[in-house]
């Protein structure tokens, strides 16, 4: 049963003549992990805007086609109501601090509070959330006071907290350190686990690689491949349109002209399937 | 990058478990009396029997005396030196300053302002010492503020550092390229401007950003928000509300009985 359904999408950014998506189809399974890949202004940012009901509800614009999530249409609903669905965490973890809150545990207590939910529920879920992502240590800081990685699992924490069925991430370590991207995509790795329908815009492939149950490369604004993650990261058609391609693939690709990597070998897109694939 | 964004102090006294409203109301109650009473000595009367006796209650009074020796003095003794000097009242000359005459009359109209306003800054330090701002807006809110007028105020003062530091780097990063900031008034005015563009405009790109993420989080949902602090409003509360109202009512009409 899919969780979101977007149909012949075809979306316009105001005072724009070119289109951000042209005839998107896209449909994703509850507990499934999809990742969205592409080069720079492909669309990626705007896809998730739009199942995340930014767009039309924040960015006006023209949008054509369908979207839908948990069965309700974009259209027929409030940006209010859609984000008890849908929860978005996105590239810039300070600007994703509210600014009302002094303390970590008051920041990520801000949404529940804004849904009306009881204080004794707030406490438990807050509790709850701060363990599942494990900065339980930082309740007590200033959400200014930590560095991107812990602020972005701050950000994270703060969307899971009012648990929607979907979690939208737009490219949510493009601005990290190698540390900093370890810690959230530890995050990200135990809500595979448990199940949680993702939609992640990533450009570090060897991550996706490790997650994603589906990949759909989007290209100026159309989906260009949607498939399993290898067939689509290891793709001949992703090479020369600025499409980030893993470092392992195109050593591999390299190494295939050479003679050291079998021709009949997959590709790999990890170092460990890298680190095998040299040794046969 | 700052741990502490607000002047408030966490600290287990009698006035940090007031209500926020009690405490704003005494503020602006102090200020008020300061204000209008029609006694020169009103203010000091404020500043030595109520504030810095309500500062040792709250078991701030370091961080108030500091705060009043090391900023109010110097502001309120800043204004009173520009009054006693530039305000053209009176006739008894007690001295002559270059081409300003002092009189007793703009001295003691300075000195009146000056200790006015010491007792102003005062209560709102104190007030600001004691009250948690989220509990603040948290009671505000409550009792009927429109909570995105309560997110802009809360916002901003915790914003106000940040952007400090945004500038900082942004000069950093222009220094790093040749500006020259330092030397005459003029040309350190003049260095500012290329730090305008890319912290306003930077500014204005996050604004978007933050609007989003709190739209994320339900900001404009419409059910009646809760609040994970809870915040008591006791009898005394009012009772203390209500006293300060009618101490305000009593001074209004002491005021227009002696003129």
């Amino acid at each position: 049963m899919a969780i979101i359904n977007l149909h012949q999408l075809t979306y316009h950014y105001p005072l724009t003549d070119t289109p951000a998506l042209t005839k998107v189809d896209l449909n994703v399974k509850e507990g499934e992990f999809v990742a969205i890949i592409g080069p720079n202004g492909a669309g990626k940012s705007t896809l998730c805007y739009t199942i995340a009901g930014f767009i039309p509800h924040f960015f006006k614009g023209d949008l054509e086609g369908r979207v839908e999530v948990a069965g309700i249409e974009t259209s027929s609903s409030t940006l209010s109501e859609w984000v008890l669905n849908v929860g978005l965490v996105f590239q810039n973890p300070f600007n994703q601090i509210s600014g009302a809150k002094y303390t970590v545990y008051e920041e990520i207590a801000f949404g529940l509070e804004n849904l009306g939910v009881p204080r004794d529920e707030i406490k438990s879920r807050v509790d709850q959330a701060l363990a599942l992502t494990g900065i339980s240590d930082l309740a007590d800081r200033s959400p200014y006071s930590l560095s991107g990685g812990q602020q972005q699992r701050v950000a994270l924490t703060s969307i899971l907290v009012m648990q929607p069925k979907v979690l939208v991430l737009d490219e949510p370590t493009s601005q990290m350190d190698p540390i900093g991207t370890r810690e959230v995509f530890g995050v990200i790795r135990s809500l595979a686990e448990r199940g949680i329908t993702v939609v992640m815009a990533e450009h570090k492939m060897e991550w996706v690689a490790q997650f994603a149950d589906r990949v759909v490369a989007i290209y100026e604004g159309r989906v260009l491949m949607n498939g399993k993650p290898r067939e689509v990261l290891t793709s001949g058609r992703l090479v020369g349109r600025g499409f980030a391609i893993s470092r392992y693939t195109s050593t591999a690709r390299e190494a295939v002209e050479r003679g050291f990597w079998p021709k009949d070998l997959e590709l790999p897109v990890t170092l460990d399937e890298a680190v095998q694939g040299f040794k046969k | 990058m700052h741990e502490r964004l607000s002047f408030y102090v966490k600290r287990d006294s009698f006035l940090h478990g007031l209500n926020p409203l009690t405490k704003l109301t005494l503020a602006f109650g102090l200020t008020f009396v300061s204000f209008i009473s029609p006694w020169y000595w009103t203010p000091h009367f404020v500043i030595l029997l109520v504030i810095i006796p309500l500062s040792l209650v709250g078991r701030v009074q370091r961080e108030y005396l500091n705060a009043a020796f090391r900023l109010i003095l110097p502001t309120t003794g800043f204004l009173f030196l520009m009054q006693a000097l530039f305000q053209p009242i009176g006739k008894t000359v007690i001295f002559q300053f270059w081409f300003l005459d002092v009189t007793s009359e703009s001295l003691s109209f300075a000195f009146e302002n000056a200790s006015r306003i010491f007792a102003m800054v005062s209560s709102f330090t104190l007030f600001l010492l004691t009250t948690h701002p989220s509990e603040l807006m948290s009671d505000l809110t409550r009792r009927g503020l429109p909570s995105q007028f309560a997110y802009v105020i809360i916002s901003t003062i915790q914003i106000i550092p940040q952007m400090q530091s945004k500038a900082q780097t942004i000069i950093a990063a222009q220094r790093s390229r040749g500006l020259d900031t330092e030397g005459s008034f003029l040309k350190r005015i003049s260095a500012l401007v290329p730090l305008v563009g890319p912290l306003v405009f930077g500014s204005l790109v996050e604004v978007e950003e933050r609007a989003i993420a709190i739209e994320a989080r339900g900001f404009t949902s419409t059910n009646r928000k809760t609040s994970l602090r809870e915040i008591r409003d006791t009898g005394f509360d009012k009772f203390v509300r209500w006293l300060l109202l009618m101490i305000a009512l009593v001074v209004v009409s002491l005021k227009i009985w002696l003129s």
